[in-house]
């Protein structure tokens, strides 16, 4: 190899290929995914996410929760994540068009979160469960090694103004001292806003029946 | 001496004088970041086992300090070592000196400013979130101009080369010259300014993470590789006639490769099996490159005693080849099915970015620096540290991330285990990762004060005899009878 146009052209090609092949290929398919509407319930799925969802998502991007936690639930059959109960299905690319980032994550150093919003999946979750989970881990799931978010939240004596909608209640060792109270700030809300948001729950007829396994043919079939 | 021979090596000092100011001051930027990001990387990898460290201040938690380890030691080590290595060894092999380098040192502030505002930014919060591409959107223009600058420099020095065979080192940093921002640029446009929906988002992220890894660092630690065993060695490398195929065939497989990465996701599942496709022919190449590079090698292993930088391409070449099976293997569905999402996929970017990429950048600095500055390296003892530092910790982190991984895949895979489990279990392997970073930051730290010590202008010269030699009298292996490809 002498010749450094040649050379550069073989550079550029193989580039361009895979640019073509993967990415271009994957938008030809993908890139106009929308919305099903059930002719049954006649709902829009998936939903879209609501404004404050959306903030909170910037707030799971700026925190970097993505370090720790995928947001891509494994087929049956491919990994535990449905006897983890980290979703009711596999994930279609169809459940991610209504998030404005899609982060997949390459880390489960922390469960699983692509379901984490769901009540029937987890019996008791709820926003107060979510903001204790980031003020004190340890006091709702021991063990864990996740960070605490102090700075998420407002730690203010109570005398003299009124008790806060918001404030979270916090016992045991992280339980602030007496006359305080633990409120979540804006910030704190969006974040569980979107976590309780995460939820794939509807089954599309479409990707339902290209995903189930192949039926075996019956007797003198083809 | 003859008097060809002399006029190489008057030619060769011609050249390393032209390249010594940019190359001292990207190798210097380079060694802030490596101290930097692996102290970030070591308060991240504690927090795994202590969480409650630094957690207090949101500039310091986990979710912001380890994606600016990885930005700091990828972008600022890793880019400013490659720039370094990269334009003099354009330089020599093309027979050229580096000229104009006042505008290096332009394009060494801005992207150094680049890097610096873009961690302060993942710190401060404004992360976006996908992996190696976390700096604020505001950093992409500065790194691409500054880049444009050191991009150039390489491509020109080449074409104004004064050789006629193009060695192939030359190709592997040609190529990595234009791969770079071709892949940064499609990724910054397709996910931050024109932004694709839904899963195109991580399917772009893969093709960059991939290509970044695979087109970029490999190449270059490849480029130093076919060129110090040769040249050390003072032997043609073996069977070099079969290197240009593997070139194409790694780049081309490499290129498709990414999709590896999104096995069992919720993406098309063509795209995984391409890259599984893709990572399956890679391993010809790789064979060939290991028979090129281990069969110079072959009969020579005793030179390893003279010279530290043989001995850090030997880990290099050593970490090429446990990146490219631990990649093969995670494209494997039946292994990607425990290892995907663990420390053991950790490891896979690890090796490639450390035990391949980053020796090889040291061997090379062992190298390039004395000559340079026609110094000697003031300490052996911490050069000794030094190499006993990167082959241990080598060592150590790839078999405790292989093995943590392994059992926390299979841990996760058991549905009945509860979580907090998982963690207890991975709580010593955390530890073990700390105490591996702790020993290469030393190691490092080694260096680092070598490094001041031979680069400082004020400094008296080296007086230690240390382990620089002048290679065997021999002709640049651009020159070599082997060379015609």
């Amino acid at each position: 190899m002498k010749n450094g146009l040649i050379l550069f052209f073989g550079v550029f090609l193989a580039l361009a290929l895979s640019w073509a092949g993967l990415l271009l290929a994957a938008q030809q398919q993908l890139g106009s995914l929308g919305q099903f509407k059930d002719p049954v319930e006649e709902t829009i799925n998936p939903q879209p996410m609501s404004g404050v969802a959306h903030e909170g998502l910037l707030v799971y991007q700026d925190l970097g929760c993505v370090t720790c936690h995928t947001q891509q639930v494994r087929r049956e059959g491919f990994g535990a994540d449905l006897a983890r109960k980290w979703g009711t299905r596999g994930g279609y690319a169809r459940d991610y068009i209504r998030d404005q980032t899609v982060l997949f994550g390459s880390s489960r150093l922390g469960p699983d979160l692509r379901n984490a919003g769901s009540a029937d999946l987890h019996a008791g979750v709820d926003a107060e469960y979510f903001y204790r989970l980031l003020y004190a881990p340890q006091s709702v799931a021991p063990g864990t090694n996740m960070p605490a978010y102090p700075f998420l939240f407002d730690v203010h004596p109570t005398a003299g103004r009124q008790p806060s909608d918001y404030a979270v209640k916090i016992t045991g060792k992280a339980a602030p001292p007496a006359g305080y109270e633990v409120v979540p700030t804006a910030r704190a809300r969006e974040l569980v806003a979107y976590l309780l948001s995460l939820k794939d729950t509807y089954d599309y007829p479409i990707e339902k029946s290209r995903n189930a396994p192949a039926e075996t043919p019956k007797e003198g079939g083809h | 001496m003859t008097d060809s021979a002399h006029n190489d090596r008057t030619e060769q000092m011609e050249i390393d004088a032209s390249a010594k100011w940019p190359v001292l001051v990207f190798f210097a930027s380079a060694l802030f970041w490596l101290l930097l990001g692996g102290a970030l990387q070591l308060i991240a990898a504690i927090q795994l086992h202590t969480p409650a460290f630094l957690s207090d201040c949101a500039w310091f938690t986990h979710g912001r300090i380890a994606p600016a380890a990885q930005n700091a030691l990828v972008y600022g080590w890793g880019m400013n070592a490659a720039f370094a290595f990269g334009l003099w060894l354009m330089a020599r092999l093309s027979a050229t000196t580096l000229r104009h380098g006042g505008w290096l040192f332009v394009a060494a502030k801005f992207w150094n400013l680049g890097i610096t505002l873009g961690v302060l930014g993942i710190l401060g919060g404004y992360s976006t979130s996908f992996e190696l591409l976390e700096m604020p959107r505001f950093v992409t223009l500065i790194l691409l101009a500054a880049y444009a600058l050191i991009g150039a420099w390489a491509v020109t020095t080449f074409s104004i080369r004064n050789t006629e065979n193009v060695f192939a080192s030359q190709w592997y940093l040609f190529g990595a010259a234009f791969w770079f921002p071709w892949l940064y640029a499609v990724a910054q446009l397709m996910l931050f300014h024109t932004p694709v929906r839904g899963v195109l988002q991580p399917i772009v992220n893969a093709w960059y993470v991939h290509g970044l890894y695979g087109l970029w660092f490999i190449p270059i630690a490849l480029a130093a590789a076919y060129y110090f065993l040769p040249k050390i060695l003072g032997k043609p490398v073996s069977n070099y006639y079969f290197a240009p195929r593997a070139f194409w065939w790694l780049v081309v497989t490499t290129a498709f490769a990414g999709g590896s990465r999104l096995i069992g996701a919720p993406v098309p599942v063509w795209i995984p099996t391409v890259g599984t496709v893709a990572n399956f022919l890679l391993l010809v190449p790789v064979v060939i490159i290991a028979l090129n590079l281990f069969g110079t090698f072959a009969g020579r292993y005793r030179a390893l005693g003279g010279s530290v930088t043989l001995r850090f391409m030997l880990v290099s070449m050593v970490g090429f080849i446990l990146a490219s099976v631990c990649n093969f293997a995670l494209s494997l569905h039946a292994v990607a099915e425990i290892a995907q999402f663990t420390l053991f996929a950790v490891l896979r970017d690890w090796l490639v970015f450390y035990a391949c990429f980053s020796t090889a950048m040291f061997g090379a600095a062992y190298f390039i620096l004395p000559r340079l500055t026609e110094r000697e390296w003031r300490s052996p003892a911490l050069v000794r540290a030094h190499v006993s530092a990167t082959i241990l910790g080598v060592v150590l982190l790839t078999v405790g991330l292989a093995a943590a991984g392994w059992q926390q895949g299979q841990l996760l895979n058991n549905g009945t285990v509860a979580f907090g489990e998982i963690t207890r279990a991975m709580t010593f392997w955390f530890a073990w990762q700390s105490v591996v970073l702790g020993l290469l930051l030393i190691g490092h730290l080694a260096f680092l004060i070598n490094f001041i010590w031979i680069a400082s202008p004020i400094n008296s010269r080296g007086t230690a005899h240390a382990e620089f030699r002048n290679p065997p009298d021999l002709s640049l292996p651009e020159a070599a009878p082997e060379g015609h490809a």
